[in-house]
């Protein structure tokens, strides 16, 4: 990688208005070289405003409608069925073209909470155990068929090779699947999981951490993301009032407030990107403006830092970010205990 | 055009709806994750002025169902295929199939309402309930539920997802208020977070012909989606009762009956048949030794078994070790039962060989009479395809089409190409769109709050 990975998490006003507006923005970032766009949902009302529509149909249209980017979707296991997840992360990732991702999101909501009770379920009951059992189970899913399952020859009517398909049984704490699941291996393998860096079961789990302000950023085994908010303008005085118009939102544990002319703010990530343990920031743009701000004031000075290509980048959302694709768990466990048996 | 409209949609199988349509020359054999020709397919039924392409759903995957419903063992997720399709057309519907057995009143209302936003009002939800009992078990459950508890909770979901859009933000953000549900099943405070779909309420398709499924049809669908029926006065009298049904509830005029329908059309009856004989030559049959094989654990593979010995059961007459391409002797056909008879009449009306006639009926013509069917098949050249549709269209069977292409894209071609011109000279189908919203196709309002 050529400079820090950049992912632009679009401000909820774009993600709600018309599907041009959200295509443009996504074009506009894909053509920077921005490695990812990562689509916020969250299923409980907004006060006074509308909120943008879920995050795996704006991001399904977005994937035919780029060619490099990566898509990130928000979603927490406390509102989903890990076989419907599953599948729509495995959607994504085969119409993308292996560009897809999935942030979880797994702190207590009791706004959310309080649309999804059903008689069986009750999302706060066992949402820490929920959650934790989700990741390696999509993992598990998604490994059902393995790659290559589905052969599609014409010439003798074999559709697939019953060999390489595997019912899973799984039964856990909170969950039980059998499967297997009704879709092929996704091109990447597994999408990629995105996951709170300061939380340990989760983490353990994920493929990329995402911490908060970047000078708490502590080293990791894995890609490491800070949360940036950037607000920028072209002199720092109208940056401040974007900022101060915004009610003046304050750097906290979660993320840092950036605000400035484009050269701090290029001049402020590359010295992160230098002297911390990150690879790369999440920015969350904090107004409908704030992407096209972005792209076209501050990638034209970290492309002249050096920190970033400037280039789209080529291969899937793993190959951008660095990451292998996974072997196949299902038939690992498997070989394993053919092995032990023979 | 005549007072009424005759209504098409595409029900898109990525194998096609034959069981081996993904093997004919023209099928695209992988087409179930090939998204651009999921795209081409829905522009070219866009070309023909569709009303909506059909999103078909199953919560579980069958490899055993490789050669008799290969269909059934795999697809891209609804939703985001059928945003996909909408973001690479303009005008056709996009219906997602979903099932609220396995799901959410919250999470279908937002999802459904997401692809209407995005789609600029040409969304519609099929609502199924679940005749698979292998889905239970990938969602948690040890067994299906039965018919009355997946319908009872259905019916909440509806009315819940109904009271959920009502109470959904305008664009601009107002006008939300909370719907606090609290029924059998859910409780649900809402507001829904995402404005009000563009169409108010999305389209709903239901199918079934139990009695839940009819009243809830009648009730609460936009269109009612039906299935095979044996005979065309079990056609006509589903029609007639779901026509009746609505109108208790003053809904006549806004429920639209749209049976499947496989068209296998070429330019001469000739061609026609040849190709329905050779789609059925590329079947893969089923061992004869492995009866009940296929049909294992309920799954709905039941009833697709293709071989001799399940001949011998549907016909009720010994076929057993025959040559497929052999005539089968008249008094063998003279022997069938009742049922075999009438299947014996399907069998002529879709090869044009008799019993005893100088073109004969052959086992193998037995063996692709034997599975249940999926739809109504028509073999023929246009004109009698185009025949078949305007009879039914005017004779109180139908008010249009669900078109199974046999193969894909190969036979969605034909259809557009060869019918739907006929269909557009007889002043049956529209040759422009009228409107922009699948509400519009349909000549549906948009419901008030």
């Amino acid at each position: 990688m050529t400079g820090p990975v950049l992912v632009y998490q679009l401000p909820e006003e774009l993600l709600a208005g018309p599907a041009a507006g959200i295509v443009a923005a996504a074009g506009q970032a894909e053509d920077a070289g921005v490695h990812a766009l990562l689509l916020g949902d969250r299923p409980a009302a907004r006060p006074g405003r509308a909120a943008p529509p879920a995050a795996v149909v704006t991001a399904s249209m977005l994937a035919v409608r780029t060619r490099r980017i990566g898509l990130v979707v928000d979603a927490a296991p406390a509102y989903c069925e890990p076989y419907n997840l599953a599948r729509m992360l495995a959607s994504l990732d085969h119409i993308s073209g292996g560009r897809a991702g999935w942030r979880m999101a797994a702190g207590p909501d009791p706004e959310a909470d309080a649309n999804h009770h059903r008689e069986d379920y009750d999302p706060a009951g066992a949402r820490e155990a929920r959650t934790v059992e989700f990741p390696p189970l999509l993992r598990d899913l998604w490994d059902t068929w393995e790659d290559g399952a589905f052969v599609h020859e014409k010439d003798t009517g074999r559709f697939i090779d019953p060999d390489r398909v595997h019912v899973l049984d799984h039964v856990g704490p909170t969950l039980q699947v059998r499967g297997p699941l009704n879709l092929a291996r996704p091109p990447q393998g597994h999408p990629v999981m995105l996951a709170p860096a300061g939380e340990p079961l989760l983490a353990a789990e994920a493929d990329v951490l995402v911490t908060g302000a970047p000078e708490r950023a502590v080293a990791a085994d894995r890609p490491l993301l800070g949360t940036v908010t950037p607000f920028v303008a072209e002199t720092a005085e109208r940056a401040r009032e974007l900022h101060a118009a915004a009610g003046a939102p304050p750097s906290d544990e979660g993320n840092a407030v950036l605000t400035g002319d484009p050269v701090q703010v290029a001049g402020q990530l590359a010295a992160w990107a230098d002297r911390t343990p990150l690879d790369g920031f999440v920015l969350r743009l904090p107004l409908p403006g704030s992407a096209e701000a972005f792209t076209d004031l501050v990638l034209p000075e970290l492309r002249a830092a050096g920190h970033c290509s400037g280039a789209p980048g080529a291969g899937t959302l793993r190959e951008q970010l660095g990451l292998a694709r996974p072997a196949n768990r299902i038939a690992a466990r498997l070989a394993t205990a053919g092995a032990k048996r023979s | 055009m005549s007072e009424r409209d005759l209504h098409l949609g595409l029900m898109f199988w990525a194998t096609g709806t034959h069981a081996a349509g993904w093997r004919h020359p023209d099928a695209a054999a992988d087409a179930a994750y090939d998204i651009g020709l999921i795209q081409e397919v829905s522009r070219e039924a866009e070309r023909a002025k569709f009303d909506f392409v059909f999103l078909g759903d199953r919560l579980a995957s069958d490899p055993a169902l490789q050669h008799s419903n290969p269909a059934q063992i795999s697809r891209l997720e609804p939703y985001s295929t059928a945003m996909a399709i909408a973001a690479a057309t303009s005008h056709i519907g996009v219906v997602v199939t979903a099932n609220p057995t396995y799901s959410d009143p919250y999470s279908i209302a937002r999802l459904l309402a997401s692809l209407d936003h995005l789609s600029d009002g040409r969304a519609a939800w099929n609502l199924v309930t679940g005749a698979d009992p292998a889905a239970a078990h990938n969602f948690g459950r040890d067994a299906h539920w039965n018919t009355s508890r997946r319908y009872d909770w259905a019916e909440e979901t509806l009315r819940v997802v109904g009271a959920l859009w009502d109470s959904a933000p305008e664009p601009d953000g107002s006008g939300a208020r909370r719907i606090e549900h609290r029924g059998e099943f859910f409780s649900v405070d809402g507001p829904l977070d995402v404005a009000r779909p563009p169409q108010g309420h999305v389209v709903v398709f239901n199918a079934g012909t139990s009695d839940r499924a009819r009243e809830l049809g009648a009730r609460s669908a936009d269109v009612v989606f039906a299935g095979p029926q044996p005979t065309l006065a079990a056609r006509r009298e589903y029609y007639a009762d779901i026509k009746a049904r609505a109108a208790r509830y003053g809904r006549a005029d806004h429920v639209a009956v749209l049976p499947g329908l496989t068209p296998i059309v070429a330019p001469t009856t000739a061609e026609a048949v040849a190709l329905h004989d050779r789609l059925n030559a590329l079947l893969v049959l089923d061992p004869e030794q492995e009866i009940g094989d296929i049909v294992r654990a309920g799954g709905i593979g039941e009833g697709h078994r293709r071989n001799l010995t399940s001949a011998s059961e549907v016909f009720g007459v010994d076929v057993r070790g025959n040559d497929l391409a052999a005539a089968v002797p008249a008094d063998t056909l003279a022997a069938v039962s009742e049922e075999g008879a009438r299947r014996l009449a399907e069998i002529t009306r879709l090869t044009r060989r008799t019993v005893d006639g100088p073109d004969r009926i052959t086992y193998g013509d037995l063996v692709h009479a034997t599975p249940a069917q999926l739809s109504h098949t028509v073999v023929g050249n246009p004109e009698e395809v185009a025949d078949m549709i305007q009879e039914w269209f005017e004779e109180g069977v139908a008010d249009g089409f669900n078109i199974y292409p046999a193969y894909v894209p190969g036979a969605v071609t034909a259809f557009t190409e060869l019918v739907v011109p006929l269909l557009q000279q007889r002043g049956l189908f529209r040759k422009e769109y009228g409107g922009r919203t699948l509400r519009d196709h349909l000549g549906m309002a948009v419901p008030k709050r």
